[in-house]
């Protein structure tokens, strides 16, 4: 956790200078003759220069503590269960929500996302039964996709994607 | 009979309708399922029910995220009785006890003390809602630009404080991440796009609700998908009936717990997980049987039920007098009373004079129906948990993807879910608590108006942001909170202290 700090700390050291840099070259608008007091970049600069204090203080707490040592550091890829399911969410969530809501029809989008979800998810369980997972899979997201779309389409009235 | 509690009944008799009455009823239901199911957090509930519910009347659609908001809370006991996971933050303080309660074979007489200590918190909650928010309002009233602005700070130092799991550094960077998102768009004052670089739809700023649904919902899909497959549930056999003897025994533990957690409801963005916390931490301070907390008492499993759900009332409070939210789904209920038009804050007794009496009347039916299901469905409910998560999280993703687009038709929307999910998820796996940066999201809007009328006012004098009494107040506490938080002040302090008590007399 140190590290991870440490590199956060660095992170958001980063994030609030450049913000801040952002914040201060805002417009001021002197041709307008407004209240220099209300300037755009004011709020911003100070939020900014807040981040990067705290990201500079949570990064120099965290290298007293050992966390600037990066060597040992190796990047285990997928090494675990735990990354590969987050990893295989992420990949079905976002090839959904980022993919295919918005270019294909909704129905047909959710219905493909809720079968490969719970197909992908339930593999692991073994050959055994294998072939009346997927049919219940492909049953149930069936079921969920008839059910969101009309649910959704008739009685919120929401234009769907 | 005094004139308050006429208001309340006939906002009451409003209510009374059977449209009405069916809306607490599935709402209320379906707070419970949320709250139940590991992974769907009262804030998920309400902001996702905002997003389905705002083409509906605003006195129906607050009554049924109301509903979803106490039901949720109190859901959660159910799970945390059960199965030693609570189903949501704010039910954390009541595994240590139910869960040991339900392996002795007393999962039912656990639920029972769930219900009825969840039941009386809200009453308590009510009590000061109905009372102190009126009050509240009128003494906000004198609030300027100087006061909004130091309470906006006030709320981010105190939440990162308090709601901090290791460090209140990280709770601060949560707070201020939060506020400066809220920078992004176009500023009241003069309508330039900040942050925007040239994109429309970053000009039109950061919605609350998307990112809620991301924060809470996204990520938590992805930090279910994460854990290894849930347990086996444990079904209750004995009676789910609270027993008056255990009421009656612990009546102070119930006042004091439903105090405590009113309190932190009012505190702006501490809410019920702490609510329920610090009644716990109070009632096994204050017991006769210490040793027995943790090992399956019924006293610290009451005191963290009534807690939490204190909690949601207290928490409305701050809402609807100064419109700073005192928890994360009272953020989102916030939104949702701007979104339906009615706009809370110290003029909420002059714009909108029988609100807050109808809010206690929401709050009452609420209660009263998850003391119902408390009571009569306590067994079938518990099929909920029994749902894979393989089957649930898809479901619930493709509702967060829908409830993002749903408000402003637009998928800029669902990109937004998506980036606070992956925020959220990487946040909460390095600790960072997720209430500051709600409350920063809502507070940032408030904190820059504020402090920039507030120099228009004195024209660039600091004077007046350090010398008015409320103001005042507020800078010394966020002081006070900030350079105690350092070990060194901190050790310096009590050192201090330590030698004036040898030194007296």
């Amino acid at each position: 956790m140190v590290r991870a700090d440490f590199i956060t700390g660095l992170i958001l050291a980063a994030l609030g200078i450049g913000a801040l840099l952002i914040s201060l070259d805002m417009p001021r608008f002197e041709e307008r003759n407004i209240n220099p007091y209300t300037v755009p970049g004011l709020v911003p600069a100070a939020l900014a220069a807040v981040i990067a204090a705290l990201g500079a203080m949570l990064a120099a707490r965290a290298a007293r503590a050992g966390g600037w040592r990066l060597r040992g550091l190796e990047v285990r890829f997928l090494a675990d269960d735990a990354a590969r399911r987050v990893a295989l969410t992420l990949l079905l969530t976002l090839g959904y929500a980022a993919g295919l809501v918005g270019r294909v029809p909704f129905w047909l989008a959710t219905f493909v996302f809720a079968a490969g979800f719970v197909i992908l998810f339930e593999w692991p369980k073994g050959v055994a039964g294998r072939l009346r997972r997927i049919a219940l899979a492909l049953l149930y997201a069936a079921l969920l996709a008839a059910v969101v779309t009309y649910v959704f389409q008739e009685i919120f009235l929401v234009r769907l994607p | 009979m005094p004139e308050g509690l006429l208001d309340l009944l006939t906002a009451l008799q409003g209510f009374l309708r059977p449209g009405a009455l069916f809306n607490v009823l599935w709402a209320t239901l379906l707070g419970i399922t949320v709250g139940m199911l590991p992974g769907l957090t009262a804030t998920l509930g309400v902001a996702l029910l905002t997003t389905l519910t705002f083409k509906m009347a605003a006195g129906d659609a607050i009554l049924i995220l109301i509903c979803m908001y106490v039901g949720a809370i109190y859901g959660g006991s159910r799970s945390a009785i059960l199965l030693n996971i609570p189903g949501t933050p704010a039910n954390a303080a009541t595994t240590l006890d139910g869960f040991p309660l339900a392996r002795r074979g007393e999962a039912g007489r656990a639920m029972g003390i769930a219900t009825s200590g969840s039941v009386l918190g809200t009453l308590i909650g009510i009590l000061a809602l109905a009372t102190i928010a009126p009050v509240l309002a009128e003494f906000a009233l004198s609030f300027g630009a100087f006061e909004f602005f130091w309470l906006a700070v006030f709320g981010i130092v105190i939440s990162g404080h308090l709601t901090a799991l290791d460090d209140p550094i990280k709770g601060w960077i949560a707070g201020f991440l939060g506020l400066m998102v809220a920078m992004i768009g176009q500023e009241g004052i003069h309508a330039y796009p900040r942050f925007a670089f040239g994109s429309t739809d970053l000009a039109g700023g950061i919605g609350l609700l998307p990112a809620l649904v991301g924060a809470f919902g996204f990520s938590e899909v992805l930090i279910v998908m994460k854990q290894p497959a849930a347990e086996v549930v444990r079904a209750a056999t004995d009676r789910v009936i609270p027993r008056l003897a255990d009421l009656v025994r612990y009546w102070r533990t119930i006042i004091r717990s439903g105090v405590i957690g009113t309190t932190m409801g009012i505190i702006p963005g501490v809410g019920e997980d702490l609510g329920a916390w610090a009644s716990y931490a109070a009632a096994r301070r204050a017991s006769r049987e210490k040793d027995q907390f943790g090992r399956g008492s019924v006293e610290g499993l009451m005191a963290a039920e009534t807690g939490n759900n204190a909690a949601v009332p207290g928490a409305i409070i701050p809402v609807l007098t100064l419109a700073v939210p005192g928890s994360a789904p009272a953020a989102v209920l916030l939104a949702a009373m701007f979104i339906h038009g009615v706009r809370p804050g110290p003029l909420i007794m002059i714009e909108f004079p029988t609100f807050i009496h109808d809010v206690v009347a929401m709050m009452l039916l609420a209660t009263l129906a998850i003391l119902l299901y408390g009571l009569v469905l306590t067994r079938p409910l518990l099929l909920v948990l029994a749902v894979p998560r393989e089957r649930l999280m898809p479901a619930i993703f493709i509702l967060c993807t829908i409830g993002s687009f749903a408000i402003a038709s637009r998928l800029f929307d669902i990109w937004v879910m998506l980036g606070f999910g992956i925020l959220g998820f990487v946040l909460r796996e390095m600790r960072y608590p997720m209430a500051p940066l709600v409350l920063g999201l809502v507070l940032g809007d408030i904190l820059d108006k504020s402090l920039r009328r507030g120099l228009v006012l004195t024209d660039g004098d600091l004077g007046p942001f350090f010398t008015r009494p409320i103001s005042a107040v507020l800078w010394i506490t966020i002081l006070i909170t900030v350079l105690l938080s350092f070990g060194a002040v901190r050790r310096t302090v009590s050192g201090l202290l330590g030698r004036n008590r040898e030194g007296a007399p």
